[in-house]
């Protein structure tokens, strides 16, 4: 039989009871140190106390819980602190003191209790304060085990910390200057940082994560002394820039460790005054390329920079001070040295770095465009050569890097003007390069941005070409995700709408700048392209309407529709006929409208082209139809020859509609073609009877083939539907429309819905009743109109 | 009380870039119950807008329109009405009240909202109410000259409706409303 | 019983006093079964004075040959079933033979004597001064009766005090250079110096600095040399690195040490040394022991 397994005691646990244990220890010799301050009994305060600070010998807590045993015992140590200040008020010198606590065999215990004596000895300023204050951080140097000697120095900074011959306090003087208040904590926080680097190489490499996870718990240790620097009275600006900085950087720089360095620099930005870091920018950048290439300093570069970017923003008195010193050009050329300095740097740190200084450039000095642009030049500079990026993290930098100003100036046009934008542009990979295009569009969008010139329109569609047409590195139409691409060109051709100038000239230039561009797009492209260009040309087209400026003026509505001929007809080779033909058609109604009867006779004939050749759906054709009609119905420009061709033609395919229905709805239609309302127009009443005479034979035609087919006759909305339009003409007073043929069709009707043979239909009953009802009513008007309507009897039907 | 949001002939992306914003901010989810179009939107990111802003969306076709399956009219009741809708090129002459009229005759509805010449109109007839909500884009017609965006809200009630129309003029948007009565039918 | 004591017991007392027994300092020195006594202290070419006094006991009667007293310095060896040896012996007769039946003081005194060395109570060797009151009898053994005192003496610091200054290691693993600021230190002195790390290959624990004592005794190849550990003073916790400078600052008041004795009449020597002692993460040793001079300053 196998023996029981025994529990596994985790790491954590174990720990734990550890520190329980030291805890009680140290509990044990502090009851027995009270007892001793309570008896006065100084040799046995010092043993128990001695004893008590054994606890903190051990090696083998971690960090974390060795903070715990440290703080336990800092307790106890201030109870002792007192105890010593009453020992010299019963007669022990402070000198005495201080020997005699050297007398403890340990050395770390021996060290904590002559930072207690210290502590009150200072302050009895029977000796100088820096005397005191550097005996304490040389002979600490004892303890070179890293964890332990942080924490010591550690105490000895929390101790010293109000006891510091700063200016104004009351130890300057006899007790020393500032500069040796300086010059210890500068000395505690160097033996410090070399401690704590140097756990870094203690223990395997295995465990080289726990260690640094381990270093980062006590990297407050070592920053503390920074802090304490900073709080000092003395340490003015020409302090700091001679001597803290040049020092402190010299142990960053020297101790070559990554995680130091990242931290100390981080610590320096955060800790001393913004105009600090303004006067020594210099000094602070020059270590910036110094630093191990593993460390961050893109972060440590881009804090930097934002608390400069918010100092400036915090006062207007700043930015000249800022300028002064060239916080720009130090800033520019520190990025420059680092990224030189770190050759293996990838190139996601060294475009983050100029998103860094690009976010600097764009808070404090927005309107210097120049600036802007040099940044981006340094990162185009830095890009050249990689062709399209493919790291992931390094694009969503470069992307940044475009946003940000977009962003900034909410202005495109603004944008354009940086010549370096569309290099940088360029790098991007296809996907992002067309992400970053829907960025800039969505930009003009929502800012209403106008794009005024066609230099303007090159230059932005230069940025866009991934979108507007394909391009080397493009992927094959076949792997485009449909749904995305018309997202896309839906965007672009939206974007047409902001392509606007209110000068002729100068918007005929951008009509025929986009087009150009629009043309290289490919046939995919041209339908959702080009029909916003079309109406932007017709809307320029009713500007110029009226104005006869010439054949020798640079446009003119004959030379837009010229323009609009021609994309247009780009269009119907697409294929895209349908909308071709309504295109046609809005031209035709607008050459008309110009008086340009050869252009509109064109325009028609084209629609009419269209028709004949490519459009084939039965459906399409009716709607095609109605558009054809109806345009036709509006055109006033066409003499009579012209007019009657188009019209001839219409109502012959009218009648060539495939479904009968639709046939007969097309044909009354056409009625209204010989039916122009407006001064000048046709007016022949004969034709329109024979339209609708037309129509009604067709209808019959349509009710007995209903018959033959389904057993019933169709329905006789139609009927219905035309006897609307007679009611129509009868009201226009066109005489060939007569009540009698009215009242003929109104009992035919009538009698059809009683029949048998004919199927109920609701819709029909209703339309019938309802246009009785009208007639009724126009009856009842009292007018002229009712007196004709006299003639005709409306029978309810039983 | 019933809020129905008639709006059309918006012609994005070809003739206009978006809705005004100064519409966009009134028109707001949840306020609305119905919305009607006439057609002429003319792509899916407009449909899936106005859906979003009110689940029960009526769309006739337009030519311009990009969803084939949209119906050449539709009829719905609300309340106490029949409603219409047809986008109107079908009808010729184009914006003719009277040829409009019989559209409405033969769906037999009180109101026929139509649109097409993007000019808004509102017309009581024997047979009942014709309204064109306009264009909410402004766009480009052949038909009209210097059309400002507009569209309409009808306020269902009973037996009355009220029409208000709302139309960006100079930046501004104005207000304007027309009482209809229904006459009582008999029974 | 008492007839017996009568028969056999002593027939008198004998105390002796220092004259300046009052303001004359005491040593505390501490007696083999661990308590300490005080003792009074001389120092060399100071006179003895007391006196003698001889008490009979009541109904008894001392008759003598003659009362003297002796002022012996005497150096005794442990080993070898224990020898003595008097460097000094100085003997003041007292009294003529005759009878004592009551109290007699005698006064006495031994002027400027000597007594060049220091008392010394070590492992394998004393040396100590004693006064010896001895009444002499024909037919009786002698009555004698022991005063003990300590010696002391002071030396003025020496002139010439060089530091001690040196260079050691292993090579490939361990290189230091340690410094003591003196080579010479009196008992309430202060060994300041430093070690300095020119290379450090193993993984040091910690390091210490140890006071030991040599003492010597006997000569040629019957020395017998014993060895103590009177301090050990952790001067290092942790491992160093190079370049790294620990400072030494070590108390000698503290502990019970006594002056160098060397070649003490040609008998035994005590010498001292500094031992530091560095421990690595196996518990190995590496040590270099150094000789410092000791003396009693005033």
């Amino acid at each position: 039989m196998q023996a029981p397994v025994q529990d596994a005691i985790t790491v954590a646990e174990e720990q734990e009871k550890w520190l329980a244990d030291a805890m009680a220890l140290v509990q044990h010799h502090a009851f027995f140190m009270h007892r001793a301050l309570d008896a006065n009994n100084l040799r046995d305060a010092l043993k128990f106390s001695a004893q008590m600070l054994s606890e903190l010998r051990t090696s083998k807590l971690s960090p974390q819980k060795y903070y715990e045993l440290y703080m336990r015992t800092f307790d106890e140590l201030r109870k002792l602190e007192i105890f010593f200040k009453d020992e010299t008020k019963r007669g022990r010198t402070n000198a005495d003191l201080y020997e005699l606590v050297q007398h403890a065999g340990n050395i770390l215990p021996r060290l904590y209790l002559l930072c207690t004596v210290a502590s009150v000895y200072i302050k009895s300023k029977e000796a100088p304060a820096k005397d005191i204050l550097k005996d304490l951080v040389e002979m600490s140097r004892g303890v070179q085990h890293p964890v332990r000697g942080l924490f010591l120095r550690s105490y000895l900074s929390q101790i010293s910390r109000d006891k510091l011959p700063d200016i104004g306090s009351e130890y300057e003087g006899e007790g020393g200057t500032v500069m040796d208040a300086v010059e210890f904590v500068l000395q505690n926080f160097t033996e410090m940082n070399k401690l704590w680097v140097r756990m870094q190489h203690q223990g395997p490499a295995r465990e080289k994560e726990r260690r640094e996870k381990e270093r980062r718990e006590l990297r407050d240790l070592v920053g503390k002394n920074l802090h304490v620097l900073s709080q000092l009275e003395g340490v003015d600006l020409d302090m700091y820039k001679d001597v803290v900085l040049p020092r402190v950087l010299e142990q960053v720089v020297n101790c070559k460790d990554e995680i130091a360095q990242y931290y100390l620099m981080d610590c320096i930005i955060q800790v001393f005054p913004d105009d600090y870091h303004l006067q020594t920018l210099e000094t602070l950048l020059g270590a910036c390329p110094q630093l191990q290439p593993t460390v961050d300093v893109k972060t440590v570069m881009s804090q930097l920079m934002e608390r400069l970017s918010n100092y400036a923003a915090s006062s207007s008195e700043v930015l000249p001070d800022l300028l002064h010193v060239e916080a720009f050009a130090k800033l520019s050329s520190a990025v420059v040295k680092v990224i030189e300095a770190q050759p293996d740097m990838p190139l996601v740190g060294a475009v983050s770095l100029h998103v860094a200084l690009l976010t600097f450039t764009l808070r404090v000095h927005v309107d210097r465009l120049d600036y802007v642009d040099q940044v981006l030049g340094a990162c185009v500079k830095k890009l050249e050569g990689k062709g399209k990026v493919k790291d992931s993290k390094a694009t969503k930098q470069i992307v940044a890097l475009l946003s940000a100003p977009l962003e900034k100036y909410n202005d495109v046009v603004t944008v354009l003007r940086l010549t370096n934008y569309s290099k940088v542009m360029e790098h991007l990979d296809y996907e992002t390069n067309k992400v970053m295009a829907v960025v800039i569009i969505q930009s003009i969008m929502k800012n209403n941005t106008s794009i005024s010139s066609s230099e303007k329109v090159d230059a932005l569609f230069e940025l866009l070409k991934e979108l507007i047409k394909d391009s080397e590195g493009a992927p094959s139409m076949d792997e485009i995700d449909e749904d995305d691409f018309m997202e896309e060109q839906n965007l672009v051709a939206r974007l047409v709408h902001m392509l606007v100038n209110k000068d002729h000239e100068e918007m005929f230039k951008i009509l025929t700048t986009a087009r150009k561009h629009f043309g290289q797009g490919g046939p995919k492209r041209l339908k959702f392209t080009l029909p916003p260009l079309i109406f932007a040309a017709l809307k320029l087209v009713r500007c110029l309407q009226g104005h006869d400026a010439g054949d020798e003026a640079l446009v003119s509505p004959k030379k837009i529709f010229q323009f609009l001929h021609q994309t247009v007809e780009a269009l119907s080779t697409v294929p895209a006929p349908e909308l071709a033909l309504r295109l046609y058609l809005q031209c035709a109604e607008a050459a008309s409208d110009c008086s340009l009867e050869p252009v509109a006779y064109e325009f028609f004939t084209q629609a009419f082209l269209l028709y004949e050749e490519e459009i084939a759906d039965s459906r399409a054709q009716v709607t095609a139809m109605q558009l054809i009609i109806g345009t036709l119905q509006r055109t006033y420009v066409f003499g009579v020859e012209n007019r009657d061709t188009l019209t001839h033609k219409a109502t012959g395919y009218s009648a060539k509609l495939l479904k009968k229905p639709d046939q007969c709805r097309a044909v009354y239609a056409c009625s209204h073609l010989f039916w122009l309302e407006e001064d000048g127009g046709t007016q022949d009443g004969e034709r329109v009877l024979l339209c609708l005479k037309r129509a009604l034979r067709i209808a019959n035609a349509a009710q007995q083939m209903s018959s033959v087919t389904r057993g019933s006759s169709g329905p006789l909305t139609l009927f219905v539907e035309i006897l609307n339009k007679y009611l129509y003409y009868f009201e226009k007073g066109i005489p060939q429309v007569t009540s009698n043929l009215i009242q003929g069709l109104l009992e035919l009707i009538g009698t059809e819905l009683q029949s048998e043979n004919t199927a109920q239909d609701r819709a029909v009953d209703a339309f019938f009743a309802s246009t009785r009802r009208y007639i009724q009513f126009q009856k009842q008007k009292g007018d002229d109109l009712a007196e004709r309507y006299s003639s005709i009897q409306v029978v309810s039907p039983p | 009380m019933v809020l129905v949001l008639a709006l059309g002939d918006l012609h994005i992306p070809h003739r206009a870039p978006d809705l005004p914003a100064k519409f966009k901010s009134m028109l707001v989810p949840g306020k609305i119950q119905h919305i009607i179009s006439p057609g002429n939107l003319c792509i899916k990111e407009v449909h899936d807008y106005l859906k979003s802003l009110c689940p029960d969306l009526h769309v006739t076709r337009g030519e311009y329109d990009e969803d084939l399956r949209y119906p050449e009219s539709e009829q719905l009741k609300i309340g106490e009405f029949k409603l219409g809708i047809c986008h109107g090129h079908q009808v010729i002459p184009w914006g003719d009240l009277d040829s409009l009229a019989m559209l409405q005759r033969q769906l037999d509805v009180d109101i026929l909202i139509t649109g097409h010449t993007h000019q808004f109109k509102a017309y009581k007839h024997e047979g009942g109410v014709i309204i064109n909500p306009g264009s909410a884009t402004g766009a480009y017609s052949s038909i009209s000259y210097d059309i400002n965006p507009s569209f309409v809200l009808m306020d269902i009630d009973g037996l009355r409706v009220v029409v208000y129309v709302y139309e960006l003029i100079d930046g501004e948007v104005k207000v304007d409303k027309i009482d209809f009565k229904k006459p009582q039918t008999a029974a | 019983m008492n007839f017996l004591l009568g028969a056999f017991g002593p027939s008198c007392t004998i105390s002796v006093d220092f004259s300046d027994a009052d303001t004359r300092k005491q040593a505390n020195i501490k007696k083999e079964n661990g308590q300490s006594a005080l003792v009074p202290l001389f120092h060399g070419q100071e006179s003895v004075v007391g006196e003698v006094r001889i008490d009979p006991i009541p109904g008894k009667r001392v008759e003598h040959q003659g009362v003297k007293i002796e002022l012996l310095g005497q150096i005794e060896l442990y080993f070898d079933r224990g020898s003595f040896y008097d460097f000094t012996s100085l003997v003041r007769e007292l009294d003529v033979p005759g009878v004592i039946h009551e109290r007699k003081t005698y006064p006495f005194e031994f002027s400027t004597v000597e007594m060049q060395y220091e008392s010394y109570n070590g492992v394998n060797v004393r040396l100590r001064y004693v006064l010896k009151v001895t009444i002499t009898r024909n037919y009786a053994t002698n009555i004698v009766e022991y005063k003990d005192f300590w010696v002391r003496n002071y030396q003025p610091h020496p002139e010439i005090n060089n530091s001690i200054k040196m260079e050691v290691g292993i090579e490939d693993c361990l290189h230091i250079e340690f410094e003591y600021s003196k080579s010479k230190y009196h008992l309430k002195d202060v060994v300041i110096g430093k070690i300095y790390f020119l290379l450090v290959r193993i993984k040091i624990k910690h390091m210490e600095l140890e006071i030991r004592r040599r003492e010597s005794t006997g000569s040629g190849p019957n020395t017998y040399n014993e060895s103590e550990t009177l301090a050990k003073y952790e001067i290092m916790d942790g491992a160093p690195v190079r370049g790294e400078s620990i400072p030494i600052r070590l108390f000698l008041s503290p502990y019970d040490l006594t002056p160098t004795y060397r070649n003490i009449n040609n008998k035994f020597s005590v010498k001292y040394y500094l031992n530091l002692v560095l421990v690595d993460e196996e518990d190995r040793r590496y040590f270099k022991q150094q000789e410092i001079t000791l003396y009693r300053a005033e």
